[in-house]
């Protein structure tokens, strides 16, 4: 486990409200290699994107961290201080957002926004930065980058404004890559684009990836492992093409029959019934119970734990999908 | 299943003749005319009844705009829509308002098209009382029938949107728009805002309520393979233009047109095994204001040649059934 660039142990991240203790993630563990593309798939409210934003402790005011180890390159990013983490940020690890239009600033131009972390990570000087940053935009592919750098986010496309973004995440050359939804909201054309870049980074820089989305596409399309999310737990892991294949936790299984495929129609799509379970308000026993079709007595009251029964296969589930019962 | 039907009965039940829609670019104090854009530029289309018409493209390609002529909500610059043999832009208000009853719509965000001070009983119930259908329990009875037909049941009458999630609200807008019993639906992305779980019920509810209610559907969205599974037929819109349009098979299997090519090839295939290599499209859209001369896919098209630039492309039939606007069609 030592050669893994990012360890999250059992974390556990709380919201205090109004309303008492709501638990958002609970107990989540997963790894990130060098070079790797890790996808965190779920639906929303799932605790994905939480997630990801405690590994660079930015979780919004109310929610914090109460349980868990987070190791980063050897370093325990909880232990260390603010202005460490700091260092870290947008240096060493580099998040891309969903939404490309709220996450620039509007009143400076492209070129100081990418020029910034630059500057203060790199201690370049204006002129080098304004240089590296039109390097970057180029890397991620937009033409005629020394005017764009001096163009406005709202001058650009959204297509545009994600590689923006993308560009800025790496100007450093981060070794880990978040990438929260980052082809959402943008049209199949600009997002394969977009995926292309992503999986390029793997290639040239061995950036590390975790890519948060609910869009199994992209998943089979860039990632080399899945974590799959229920009520903020892990409840299936595997790499891509065993989970694709093989996958063992009824609602992974549900999840990919309920995805229309565009190469072949079937009469009636596979569903999940009901919905996600509220936070404040789990079901007892195995969290997926209401709405899983193998369900017994034993889900309904115990717990299932995360079990590795395979090398490299992980679920959490009573249920045995190949013999079919309850174990 | 609904392809032969359709084809059995080619009657259009609408049929859209030329239809445009440009809106004004105003710039100063005066509020000048300084451009236009041409949202919608010139488009034929017919809907026959019992099937379901695709329309698919990029934003801003004027998919929604077209859903929105189509009901009678934004009046067209030019062109015609014809429903049921008579021009809904030739219509006076009032007429248009009975008219409607049979063209309803789904839209794309549950949160925002549901009044939240109203509770399901008003929502369900406002389209029946606005046309003095029903009232008192009977009223009632229909609201709940309504919301059984879309999965809910009367414990849901008082309660208001904000108690439900995404995909039940997306039913009530359904049953809302069930309400007058409509002949054409028309949805407009109505599961884009949905976690994936929930998309299926939607899609599977909307198949069956067609088979039910003998329903016809035009179903604008942008996520490809949802719009494979429910039409019978699509069109591909790019820049304001139908640059294809037949059934979805031989659409999905032998695109004619270069940019129904490049949408498919970038559709995410939920397939580790079937990863591939895209040749993703270069440039963005351009901008609808100033658009490409000749063909208008020309400055992203990887087929281009010279005529695509002076001249352009009608929509013309290759195959029986199967339109594209190109010069060089793909496997001609």
């Amino acid at each position: 486990m030592s050669t893994s660039l990012l360890n999250v142990e059992d974390l556990k991240v709380r919201f205090k409200t109004e309303d008492g203790i709501v638990p958002s993630v609970n107990g989540v563990t997963f790894h990130v290699d060098k070079g790797e593309t890790v996808a965190i798939v779920g639906e929303s409210g799932c605790g994905k994107s939480i997630t990801s934003l405690s590994i660079l402790d930015l979780i919004p005011s109310p929610g914090e961290i109460h349980h868990g180890r987070i190791d980063f390159n050897g370093t325990d990013l909880q232990a260390i201080k603010k202005k460490q983490l700091r260092k870290l940020r947008g240096n060493e690890i580099s998040m891309i957002f969903q939404e490309p239009m709220t996450s620039l600033n509007p009143v400076f131009t492209i070129g100081n926004q990418i020029s910034e972390s630059i500057r203060l990570h790199q201690r370049l000087g204006k002129k080098k930065a304004l240089m590296k940053s039109i390097e970057m935009l180029d890397r991620v592919g937009i033409p005629d980058a020394e005017a764009v750098v001096r163009r406005f986010p709202h001058q650009l496309s959204g297509g545009m404004r994600q590689r923006v973004m993308i560009a800025m995440a790496l100007a450093c050359n981060p070794k880990l890559l978040i990438a929260d939804e980052p082809t959402t909201a943008l049209d199949v054309t600009i997002q394969a684009q977009i995926l292309e870049l992503i999986k390029q980074l793997k290639t040239d820089f061995d950036t590390g990836v975790i890519l948060i989305t609910h869009d199994l596409g992209v998943v089979a399309e860039v990632a080399d492992r899945v974590v799959v999310m229920y009520a903020g737990e892990v409840v299936e892991e595997a790499p891509v093409e065993e989970l694709f294949a093989n996958p063992k936790h009824p609602y992974t299984l549900g999840l990919l029959s309920s995805v229309p495929k565009a190469e072949h129609v079937v009469d009636e799509l596979g569903t999940i019934e009901g919905n996600v379970p509220n936070p404040a308000d789990m079901p007892e026993g195995c969290k997926f119970h209401p709405r899983c079709p193998f369900a017994t007595d034993k889900c309904r009251n115990e717990h299932p734990e995360l079990e590795q029964f395979d090398s490299n296969h992980k679920k959490r589930c009573f249920y045995d999908v190949e013999k079919g019962g309850v174990a | 299943m609904m392809n032969t039907t359709a084809a059995a009965n080619r009657r259009p039940l609408i049929q859209v003749k030329d239809l445009k829609k440009h809106f004004p670019i105003t710039r100063g104090l005066f509020n000048q005319t300084v451009g236009t854009v041409r949202a919608v530029d010139g488009i034929d289309l017919e809907v026959y009844e019992g099937e379901t018409l695709g329309i698919v493209g990029e934003s801003g390609c004027g998919k929604s705009t077209t859903g929105q002529m189509l009901l009678g909500l934004l009046p067209p610059s030019e062109g015609s829509v014809i429903f049921e043999g008579k021009d809904l832009t030739s219509l006076s208000k009032e007429e248009l308002r009975l008219r409607r009853k049979d063209l309803q719509v789904i839209f794309q965000d549950p949160y925002s098209s549901l009044n939240p001070r109203m509770t399901i009983e008003q929502l369900v119930g406002e389209p029946l009382k606005i046309y003095g259908l029903k009232k008192g329990k009977a009223l009632r009875d229909e609201v709940v029938r309504l919301l059984r037909v879309v999965g809910l049941d009367e414990h849901h009458l008082k309660r208001h949107p904000h108690e439900f999630s995404g995909g039940q609200r997306q039913r009530i807008g359904i049953a809302r728009a069930l309400a007058l019993n409509p002949k054409v639906l028309i949805c407009d992305e109505p599961v884009s805002a949905l976690d994936v779980s929930i998309q299926a019920q939607i899609l599977n509810l909307l198949k069956k309520l067609q088979r039910e209610f003998n329903l016809t559907y035009v179903f604008i969205a942008h996520g490809l393979p949802a719009v494979r599974h429910i039409s019978d037929r699509i069109a591909v819109m790019y820049l304001g233009k139908v640059v294809e349009i037949t059934d979805r098979d031989s659409l999905f299997e032998s695109p004619t047109h270069p940019y129904t090519e490049a949408l498919l090839s970038a559709i995410p295939v939920a397939d580790p095994t079937k990863r591939r290599t895209h040749k993703p499209l270069e440039g963005d859209l351009p901008n609808p204001s100033n658009p490409p001369s000749g063909c208008r896919f020309h400055t992203r098209c990887p087929y281009a040649q010279e005529r695509c630039v002076k001249e352009e492309p009608s929509l013309v039939e290759y195959k029986p059934g199967h339109h594209a606007a190109c010069h060089y069609p793909l496997g001609m």
